[in-house]
């Protein structure tokens, strides 16, 4: 009759030494993915695009402050008085409330 | 509903459950941890504590949180009824976004074709970058009075609201700070956002000056990158036009805008009439002095900008000369807190005085100090501009979405998404 004599090989991690090892690499993995994706893609890409578009539109105007704005002046002068006149107040003024005070808001 | 009135929205933003995966992406983003549910578990948004402000929204990577306020099919039926005067009031930052709905690259200016396609589909056009300008002129206005009542010593009328002062343009930040900090309300510029001036101006001087048709029958639509201007339109004290007719002897109740169409919402629309922006004619409405705007109201959409465009004016005002050199640098870009300080020489007395200034933008990440400073009496400053959205209007919640979020303004945040 024949023998066996294989012998499995001893394992010297437990289990929760190789899942220990597993997760800390796949915690370096997802980290450094992570940062690279970070030096292809530049997160703020949106905001600096959108921002730079209206400093082009601004560069670009003939006027540049408010109040060389001359349709504004136009209107003020037909229309509204000057800056917080009684009818400026009354149409481009508000005010706010307190919404504490509404009802128990939950805190 | 708690912490709202009863004419209000109640809710904006909500939760798509079979789209949410519970992954706390949109808590990292909320200023007001409006948005409840377990990790794992579905969330939902909390419509007395959530500002509207949409960031969880343009940030989510499964697209779960949705813009509920849907009035598209509403406006091009009053554009389609052939009485209505339907005006679109233009956000600035409109004109660098809307085109990635049609293709183009972030950033890409389309202030004609977007002008041009809003005429063709049957508006009026009133630029909110010209209400931009009338903000800065009384909004400015009332800051000049109180720099010169309480740092130069001049008597005024009354006693002035207290400094530092601080923008009311953003309905988010209004909002925040009526729920959260309603201490700080009378620091609040008493001037309306642009958007809420536009509604105003157009339902009286540009229904008899420039359109010349009953104030009745003129329709506001505001164009914004803003979920929360749908909410500020709601508002009820936004209905100053009305009440001015009423003293003049005309009834009708009408609020001063009437429906709030965001940018996406306005790329929907376009496409519905089959309208491609980038073959639309360019504007040819040189004519409508209600569409003329400076470079100043045009950077109102950037954090930084409101502050920048004030300073202008607020030079020229006390010194009687323009600022050398128009563009402040110290107040541009993304970090979070900016400060700059501006000396001016005033022209009526001759004393000199450095008029401080702070721009805050991201309420989450970057309100909290400054507030406690101006609560506790210690704040440096004269003027603070406050915007919810992270780099301001050019990244609010009714802007194109990139399934990438726009809001990472920290890295760290990206590589560990819970901090």
């Amino acid at each position: 009759m024949a023998t066996y004599d294989y012998v499995e090989k001893a394992i010297k991690i437990t289990r929760r030494e190789f899942l220990g090892v597993v997760g800390v690499g796949a915690a370096i993995l997802w980290t450094g993915a992570y940062a690279a994706t970070d030096l292809v893609q530049d997160r703020t890409k949106y905001i600096k695009l959108r921002a730079a578009g209206l400093y082009r539109d601004d560069a670009k105007a003939a006027a540049r402050q408010s109040h060389n704005n001359a349709a504004v002046g136009e209107m003020y002068k037909k229309f509204a008085g000057k800056p917080l006149s009684p009818l400026a107040e009354e149409l481009f003024h508000t005010r706010y409330v307190d919404r504490s005070k509404l009802g128990g808001m939950r805190s | 509903m708690q912490g709202l009135r009863p004419q209000e929205l109640a809710e904006i933003i909500a939760i798509d459950r079979k789209k949410c995966k519970g992954c706390d992406a949109c808590k990292a983003f909320c200023p007001t941890d409006a948005v409840t549910g377990k990790y794992g578990a579905v969330h939902r948004v909390d419509g007395e504590r959530c500002l509207f402000c949409g960031q969880c929204l343009v940030n989510c990577p499964f697209g779960a949180p949705q813009d509920t306020v849907d009035i598209v099919d509403k406006v091009i039926a009053r554009l389609k009824d052939g009485r209505t005067t339907v005006v679109a009031a233009i956000a600035p930052a409109v004109r660098v976004a809307v085109g990635e709905e049609f293709g183009l690259e972030p950033g890409a200016l389309v202030t004609g074709q977007l002008l041009g396609a809003l005429q063709t589909a049957g508006f009026k056009i009133l630029d909110t970058n010209f209400a931009a300008d009338l903000c800065i002129m009384e909004e400015g206005s009332e800051l000049i009075t109180k720099i010169r009542h309480y740092a130069l010593g001049e008597a005024a009328g009354h006693a002035p609201g207290p400094l530092p002062q601080f923008t009311s343009c953003c309905p988010a930040w209004v909002r925040y700070a009526e729920l959260y900090c309603p201490q700080l309300l009378p620091h609040m510029s008493s001037a309306k956002s642009p958007l809420m001036m536009a509604g105003a101006l157009a339902k009286t001087y540009g229904a008899t000056e420039v359109w010349r048709t009953n104030p009745e029958n003129v329709f506001v639509v505001g164009v914004m990158p803003c979920t929360a201007k749908k909410f500020e339109a709601s508002r009820p004290e936004f209905a100053s036009a009305a009440a001015y007719w009423h003293k003049r002897g005309s009834a009708g109740s009408y609020p001063d805008v009437d429906v709030v169409l965001t940018t996406r919402d306005l790329a929907r629309l376009l496409k519905k009439l089959n309208i491609n922006l980038t073959a639309a004619a360019e504007f040819s409405d040189a004519d409508n002095p209600l569409a003329r705007y400076s470079g100043a109201g045009t950077i109102f959409g950037n954090t930084g900008g409101v502050m920048e465009a004030a300073l202008r004016t607020a030079h020229f005002v006390i010194t009687g000369q323009e600022l050398a050199a128009l563009e402040l640098n110290p107040v541009r870009g993304l970090k979070g807190v900016k400060a700059a300080g501006v000396t001016l020489r005033d022209a009526k007395t001759g004393r000199e005085i450095t008029v401080k200034v702070a721009v805050v933008h991201g309420i989450k990440e970057n309100l909290g100090p400054i507030v406690d400073e101006v609560v506790a009496g210690r704040s440096p400053y004269h003027f603070i501009e406050v915007m919810n959205c992270p780099g301001g209007c050019v990244n609010g919640g009714g802007q194109p979405i990139n399934p990438m979020g726009t809001s990472w303004l920290d890295k760290y945040k990206a590589i560990l998404p819970w901090s």
